[in-house]
């Protein structure tokens, strides 16, 4: 035994095997916007069938959204070309498919993205944004389009929602088949990462929503710098009548997403000593903490009881409850990062 | 069960954060629905217009307090571990005085400035900003006023313990202290706030209708009958001693303390510990060890000492020493230490050290450096080591124990002087 | 989007809001075996701050040494900032409930905005001199320390309400 445990105790400090902690701040951001373009392209998507608009409206769902996603996925591509070693080598990626890798899934998977949400974004862009219309009257066209084919609506709506649980689903399996890290060892971060994704966005679409509405109370310069905002990009009203619409529906994401984490961590406490030691981390380990505070309380506890508050109209909307549920997911992601890397199999040999 | 969960190892550090974060929920809550966001019902107190930081302050202390002395009382807290800020006179006196004139300029204190913050307040965030920058003023200067925030120190200690009076007879009085506060608070308002008296309240012109508040005044001030008449709330008046823990103890000397740890905890300025010499008052007026407090066996009584700490007794007699540690343990003192040899082992092994055969010299250099920082000096041979006990404390020694030098930092060999750890508790 | 009353209730009676600060205060007692507090968290992340700017200035200050420890857990990992981050956000519920939350600037009625924020910040710096020179504030010293029967704090305790009534003549324009 006491070889093994001298071996251990090495390999457990980063300046002799620095291997061991290799990914940082760039992967949990990339997930976190993964998540968030997934939630986006799901909630798009469903959007569009359900209302199959004929003519054109300023939809936030449906136009606001993929934009937002658009420039979310850029991002998250760049966070993720930075945490490459070789950049120059990135379109390497592209010409294979490993159909057992799930980076290669996941590379074809984001190739998938861009063109679903461009055609979900067009269908209504000149609504929302007429001053781009009028600068670009070929998206006018594309719109008309799209908007005469009601078999085409369905089908970008329908290209959304798979894309988007595809994507969703793709970013907790990427951290699942790590098989070395026994807290990721497990087939809940899939639908976890999903739901996560999905309250993430309707929390998103939500508080754009709330910016976007005229309110009293708001202080008179937060007021001018937005409505400045809005003309300057010549938005029309959005329609307030989906706030409450997303403010339930992202009650219910968070309240599937917490029973997830129960069973997540239910599940790793009643498996192999291993795991149980990797759920430890969260369960009174160093990571304790910010997981019960940040994900559990701020991120999902606090913003279910002011949108249930909210919806039961004892309360004006107001933007906190957004802002809760996105740090409570960008919370998540770096928790699960970095306690996953510092889980081991060699942990339980040291005891 | 036994309480403070934490300090009995319920629960880890990192959920004691949890923990922190839930308390300072209900913290933030009650603060935001006393009105303690809006800086002017704050400042009105300064001006008796609303005396609304008197009444939710006194009522909180007065609730805390008598129903911490009840859990007490009946055995579920222990009162001795939880945790008072050391008190340090002058730098508290000053430091009062600066936090009610920033109080009235600011119009917030930390607490209330981050509820006010937090709704949006934008003086609160303000004040926020203010008070990092506070923060980096103290910080630059604090180094040069070392001196100042480390005086008059008086260790934790409770005003039962500094007056000698019964912790209930205390708590029955800062009861009733804080009722006439509210008395006069009631009446500053309707005279200075032109407040109309509110028809709920507890004063109003209907004697006998039971209002929630009169329940609650009536129920702190039996409260503090309770404790007037209930004595003691510290464990210790039913101790039950583990006699094979105790003789386990005393056969591994696991409540022993060696005198070189002592050295080296004066030496640090450690603060988290009391030093107590049994001796008459005579041999301790004589010499006695640095920090040390003369509490003769005659007078060694449960009030005049701290329970927060570590207690460390010397006399010159062991088995002295040895009865007097039995004798805190039946009063419920948990962490009560023997000096190791009592005042001879100081003597021989920190005062006047030999260098034994297998020792190196850099080891006996330290111990020399010690030696002087304390007066004393290094023995080369054993050869003085039979005389000095054959003469033990008084005579030869004594002119350069008498009158320690207390030397500038010394040199090398010992961790240089570092200053209390000052750290806010609370 | 709403159509109920969403005007600002009135706050509770003080004397049953003090009842409720008492029993969190008492819950601390018995949990951790320790008060409430806020000024420390102050500390706390300054010293952080401090240290991610200017390292060997803040290994070298003695007070920001004290916070930053050996350095083996970050100093934000502490009882008294996690306590202040629940009160910032115990405090905006319960003004979310009764629709309290305004951004606004509270201040008296003979005083501008400019001039009130300056004054502001500068209680701010003055409160958080007193406080580490104390040991703590309001809740640290004088709630906490005053259930406890703390001799330092209740001196601590008067020395605040006497520099606040000495003070407050001076400062009348501010708030009257």
């Amino acid at each position: 035994m006491m070889p093994l445990t001298e071996l251990t105790v090495s390999r457990h400090n980063p300046l002799v095997d620095p291997s061991l902690h290799i990914w940082g701040w760039q992967i949990a951001v990339y997930l976190f916007l993964g998540g968030l373009v997934a939630g986006l392209m799901i909630i798009a998507g469903v959007r569009l069938i359900a209302i199959r608009p004929s003519q054109r409206e300023a939809l936030v769902c449906c136009t606001i959204g993929p934009i937002v996603g658009l420039t979310g996925l850029s991002l998250g591509m760049f966070t993720l070309f930075l945490d490459l070693s070789h950049k120059l080598h990135v379109w390497r990626l592209y010409t294979t498919f490993q159909i057992t890798s799930p980076m290669s899934w996941g590379s074809w998977i984001l190739l998938l993205v861009y063109p679903a949400l461009v055609a979900n974004g067009l269908a209504h862009l000149p609504e929302a944004i007429p001053a781009l219309a009028r600068r670009f009257p070929v998206i006018v066209t594309w719109s008309d389009f799209i908007l005469a084919r009601e078999w085409l609506v369905v089908a970008i709506g329908l290209s959304n929602m798979l894309v988007g649980i595809a994507l969703g689903i793709y970013t907790g399996i990427l951290l699942g088949t790590f098989g070395a890290r026994p807290l990721w060892n497990s087939a809940i971060l899939g639908p976890l990462f999903l739901l996560s994704g999905l309250s993430i966005a309707a929390a998103t679409l939500h508080g754009i929503l709330i910016i976007h509405t005229p309110d009293d109370e708001r202080p008179t310069f937060a007021d001018f710098l937005l409505s400045s905002l809005t003309k300057l990009i010549e938005a029309h009203p959005l329609d307030p009548k989906v706030g409450p619409v997303l403010a339930g529906a992202d009650n219910s994401f968070l309240t599937i997403e917490a029973a997830l984490l129960i069973l997540f961590l239910i599940g790793n406490t009643t498996s192999t000593s291993v795991h149980q030691q990797a759920a430890s981390l969260l369960l009174g380990g160093p990571y304790t903490a910010i997981f019960w505070v940040f994900v559990i309380g701020m991120g999902i506890v606090i913003p279910l009881i002011l949108q249930s508050l909210e919806l039961a109209n004892r309360i004006r909307h107001t933007l906190a409850p957004s802002i809760f549920v996105i740090l409570g997911g960008l919370a998540l992601r770096f928790v699960l990062v970095y306690a996953g890397q510092q889980s081991h199999w060699l942990e339980a040999l040291n005891r | 069960m036994n309480a403070p969960f934490y300090s009995f190892g319920l629960f880890g550090d990192q959920a004691s954060l949890v923990v922190a974060f839930i308390i300072g929920i209900g913290f933030g809550f009650f603060l935001e629905r006393a009105g303690f966001g809006v800086s002017p019902n704050l400042a009105a107190q300064f001006y008796l217009r609303d005396m609304r930081v008197l009444k939710v302050m006194f009522t909180a202390i007065i609730t805390a307090m008598t129903g911490l002395y009840l859990l007490s009382r009946i055995g579920f807290v222990d009162l001795s571990q939880v945790y008072l800020v050391p008190t340090f006179l002058v730098p508290q006196i000053v430091g009062g005085l600066l936090l009610g004139i920033g109080f009235v300029i600011g119009g917030y204190c930390p607490g209330t400035s981050c509820v006010s913050a937090a709704t949006g307040r934008v003086d609160g965030i303000v004040y926020v900003a203010g008070m990092f920058a506070g923060v980096m003023v103290y910080a630059e200067a604090y180094p040069h006023m070392l001196g100042f925030v480390h005086m008059t120190s008086m260790g934790q200690i409770t005003l039962a313990r500094l007056w000698d009076l019964p912790y209930g007879l205390l708590v029955f009085a800062v009861v009733l202290m804080a009722l006439g506060a509210f008395v006069v608070a009631e009446w500053t308002e309707k005279k200075f706030g032109g407040m109309e008296p509110d028809p709920k309240g507890w004063l109003s012109v209907r004697p006998w209708r039971v209002t929630p508040v009169r329940v609650l005044v009536l129920g702190l001030l039996a409260a503090g009958f309770v404790a007037l008449a209930a004595g003691s709330p510290y464990r210790g008046n039913h101790v039950t001693i583990d006699t094979k823990d105790l003789a386990l103890r005393a056969g591994t000397g696991a409540d022993t303390i060696q005198p070189t740890d002592i050295a080296d905890w004066i030496v640090q300025d450690r603060n988290d510990y009391t030093l107590v010499d049994l001796r008459a008052a005579k041999d301790f007026d004589a010499y006695h060890i640095p920090g040390a407090q003369n509490l003769p066996m005659t007078s060694l009584s449960a009030n005049s000492l701290a329970r927060n700490q570590k207690i460390v007794l010397y006399s010159s007699d062991s088995t002295q020493a040895a009865k007097a540690l039995f004798l805190l343990e039946t009063q419920g003192f948990k962490s009560v230490y023997l000096l190791n040899g009592g005042i001879q082992g100081w003597h021989d092994t920190v005062l006047f050290p030999v260098k034994s055969p297998g020792m190196d010299a850099a080891a006996f250099e330290k111990l020399a450096l010690v030696a002087k920082y304390f007066g004393g000096a290094p023995r080369e041979t054993s050869a003085s080591t039979s005389a000095a006990l054959a003469a033990p404390m008084a005579p030869t020694p004594a002119p350069t124990v008498a009158a320690p030098v207390m030397p500038a930092a010394p040199a090398g060999g010992i961790p240089a002087a570092q200053h209390k750890k000052k750290r806010e508790g609370c | 989007m709403n159509s109920s009353d969403h005007s600002p209730k009135p706050y509770w009676n003080p004397y049953l809001s003090g009842f409720g600060l008492g029993l969190v205060l008492l819950s601390a007692f018995v949990i951790m075996g320790r008060g409430l507090g806020a000024s420390g968290a102050f500390t706390s992340v300054t010293a952080t701050v401090m240290h991610a700017i200017a390292p060997a200035h803040a290994t070298n200050n003695a007070l920001y040494a004290n916070y930053l420890g050996d350095g083996t857990q970050s100093p934000l990992l502490d009882w008294l900032v996690f306590e202040v981050l629940g009160v910032l956000v115990g405090g905006f519920l319960s003004a979310a409930l009764a629709n309290r939350l305004k951004f606004a600037v509270e201040k008296g009625p003979r005083i501008s905005s400019g001039s009130r924020l300056i004054f502001a910040f500068v209680g701010g710096v003055i409160m958080m001199i007193g406080a580490l020179f104390a040991l703590g504030c309001t809740s640290g010293q004088a709630l906490t320390g005053g259930a406890l029967l703390n001799a330092g704090s209740w001196v601590f305790m008067m020395c605040v309400f006497g520099g606040g009534y000495a003070a407050a003549y001076f400062f009348r324009k501010l708030w009257l």
